[in-house]
């Protein structure tokens, strides 16, 4: 199947006059690039990273298929007084393995000690005082978008993340609160938390241990793979010949019907090139992705959009950045739109812009260089939504979107970030 | 892991001149409090000493324990009175020990 | 479809994260106890005055995989008065020992940076002895960011 998939590319490729082989060695003309496309880019099935949290989450939308329970009309009636227990509703607001706790978007008094909670949403604090009925809260808690169906806080009852009882504790202990929270430090006051500032040079390979794929990159370059030819045999001048290339991606290819980002590009060029078995999320690719995103560096970022189908990617990928997914029920503009220059407990959520220029990155809390796909996949797991394989179409076109959301921002490849 | 220390240091300085090194050398710095995905400790490997010579007299070192970071770096200065060359040694637990040198020109 | 080589496979795997990233995920910590008994090894009985001493360490780290630690003690470094070792201990990591800089007058400087790891918010102490057997000690504390999603 793979052997008959390759000849039909080539025999594809060839017809339409992109490129000729020669003697061993491939020429082809500027237009379109020799790529692969009977294959998948990444490995079938899909398997999570290693490390990463297991838990199955198929029973909520991911940006594939929407199969999320939808939301009630209206508030549950509850038939008897509330009988929670105040002590475990304290325990449950602050418990980070339920989705992070109330306290990444919440200020909720004395709860968890104060220690750096979030404000996505308002203070908690007095809520107590609020005259709030206990059948109130409970909706609110069990799925809030009775009341405000704009709103970004998860269906916490609706999607079973908590049960009734625990909802109960948790609006008992929300009706004892009564006083403003006395924070440890100016620090856990997320009002008066000062903004993070990037001062690392992430181009400087003592300080971006990401920039060591640098290297890597160069001696890959030149190596001779299993069709006798290396990415140098017809890109004998890597720095000229890449010198804007990834500002330009992604881009809608027509061959496969779908935007390619750099990585999936590398795979299937390499595959129909050189021979060069480098599939997404492999550290091959990474290096390579990381080098040619370098080479380009400096250069603004600015997207193909001349096509109409380039343009209905951007607007299908705007769509996904506002689809509701996963047992949280968030959606990306929810938490890098709406809440954007807000902290979730320690952590600054930044707006759209400035989160693509600086891909492949470095993180410096994993260790490890992540291209954009799997930043996608990471947030997804952690807002409990099944990740797609990193060469999902639906990836490209939130891919292509958030570039065109960068346009104009200049490239600073290897980025170093937590 | 067999990738080189990485240095910055000037080339050239005055006499008497207080100068700025940064080393950092790969490794994972393995702490031996990790287990792997078969739930096995993975044994404690760091780098547990670093010194730095300049011809042959010793300028600076330290004793590394597992709370340094992964890929070690040290940054410190050194007071260069004549040209000559730094030394520097890095220390694994298993007992390689990785060295690198550097000239500076001192007028 | 054509399946992946196991190579590539186990490469995509690799790629993922180790569990624990700071190095010892889920480890009883050490404390001030801990951490004082190392500073009462380092002195040998003699008392560590406040002072002379600067810790350069991020308010809030973003994370403890790798945070800057900066030590500086105000010292002439000279042959006959300098600074010999700096001890810089942890109260909250699963160990007390993070790291101790030897210097001598050719260091110029009684200065060092490193990136250390942090298991949680916590007080960093730091221990300087000069060569004529004086201490000094100060202290500095340093929030480790909460992620918002949790586990």
């Amino acid at each position: 199947m793979f052997r008959s998939a390759m000849l039909f590319t080539a025999a594809v490729v060839a017809a339409a006059g992109v490129f000729v082989r020669l003697g061993g060695s491939v020429a082809h003309a500027q237009t379109k690039a020799p790529l692969e496309w009977g294959e998948d880019a990444a490995v079938r099935p899909w398997k999570r990273y290693q490390g990463w949290p297991v838990r199955g989450e198929s029973k909520f939308s991911t940006l594939a298929k929407l199969v999320s329970p939808p939301p009630a009309k209206e508030p549950r009636k509850l038939g008897a007084p509330l009988a929670g227990n105040a002590e475990n509703g304290a325990m449950l607001v602050a418990d980070r393995n339920r989705g992070g706790s109330c306290l990444a978007c919440h200020v909720v008094g004395p709860a968890g000690g104060a220690d750096l909670p979030g404000n996505v949403g308002p203070d908690l604090s007095e809520i107590g005082s609020a005259s709030r009925e206990d059948e109130y809260l409970f909706n609110y808690i069990f799925d809030a978008r009775v009341y405000n169906p704009e709103t970004v806080m998860p269906p916490w009852g609706a999607h079973g993340t908590f049960n009734d009882q625990e909802i109960a504790d948790m609006v008992a202990f929300l009706q004892t609160l009564k006083t403003p929270a006395v924070f440890k430090t100016e620090l856990d006051d997320p009002e008066k938390r000062p903004a993070p500032v990037e001062r690392r040079e992430n181009l400087d390979p003592i300080e971006n241990p990401g920039m060591w794929a640098i290297d890597k990159a160069q001696d890959l370059f030149t190596q001779k793979m299993a069709s006798g030819s290396s990415c140098s045999s017809c890109h004998a001048d890597a720095q000229a010949a890449f010198k804007t290339w990834a500002a330009g991606m992604p881009k809608w290819e027509p061959r496969l019907n779908k935007v390619l980002g750099v990585e999936e590009f590398v795979t299937r060029h390499a595959r129909t090139t050189t021979g060069a078995d480098w599939p997404m999320e492999t550290d091959n690719n990474r290096v390579m992705s990381v080098y040619l995103h370098f080479l380009a560096n400096g250069t603004p970022i600015a997207i193909d959009t001349s096509s109409t189908e380039a343009k209905a990617a951007i607007e299908r990928g705007k769509e996904l950045a506002s689809r509701k997914i996963g047992e949280l029920n968030f959606a990306c503009t929810d938490c890098h739109g709406k809440s954007a220059d807000h902290w979730i407990r320690g952590q600054w959520l930044g707006p759209p812009k400035g989160q693509y220029d600086h891909f492949p990155t470095w993180r410096t809390s994993l260790q490890a260089i992540w291209d954009i796909r799997q930043r996608f996949q990471w947030c997804q797991v952690n807002i409990r939504a099944d990740e797609l394989p990193p060469d999902a179409k639906e990836y490209g076109d939130l891919e292509i979107y958030l570039a065109s959301q960068s346009d104009g921002q200049k490239l600073s490849v290897p980025g170093i970030r937590h | 892991m067999a990738e080189k220390p990485r240095l910055k240091l000037p080339k050239e300085a005055k006499k008497g001149a207080v100068i700025e090194i940064k080393t950092l050398i790969p490794h994972a710095m393995q702490t031996g409090l990790v287990k792997d995905k078969d739930g096995k400790a993975i044994p404690r490997k760091i780098i547990n000493k670093f010194t730095a010579e300049f011809n042959g007299k010793p300028v600076f070192s330290a004793n590394i324990e597992p709370a340094v970071a992964a890929n070690p770096y040290l940054q410190f200065t050194a007071k260069v009175e004549e040209s000559g060359t730094f030394k520097f040694s890095w220390t694994d637990d298993d007992g390689t020990v990785t060295t690198a040198e550097e000239q500076i020109t001192v007028s | 479809m054509r399946r992946l080589s196991r190579r590539a496979a186990l490469a995509a795997g690799a790629g993922g994260v180790a569990l624990s990233v700071v190095g010892w995920h889920g480890k009883a910590r050490a404390g001030v106890k801990e951490a004082a008994d190392e500073v009462a090894k380092f002195v040998g009985g003699a008392t560590a005055e406040k002072g002379k001493i600067s810790i350069e360490l991020p308010e809030i780290a973003e994370n403890g995989s790798t945070v800057p630690l900066t030590v500086t003690v105000d010292a002439p470094m000279t042959a006959e008065n300098y600074v010999s070792d700096v001890l810089v201990v942890s109260e909250g990591n699963p160990n007390p020992g993070v790291i101790t800089f030897h210097f001598t007058p050719m260091s110029g400087k009684a200065e060092a940076q490193t990136r250390i790891r942090l298991a949680a918010t916590q007080n960093i102490v730091v221990v300087a002895k000069t060569n004529g057997g004086q201490f000094y000690t100060a202290q500095k504390q340093v929030k480790v960011t909460i992620g918002g999603c949790g586990g």
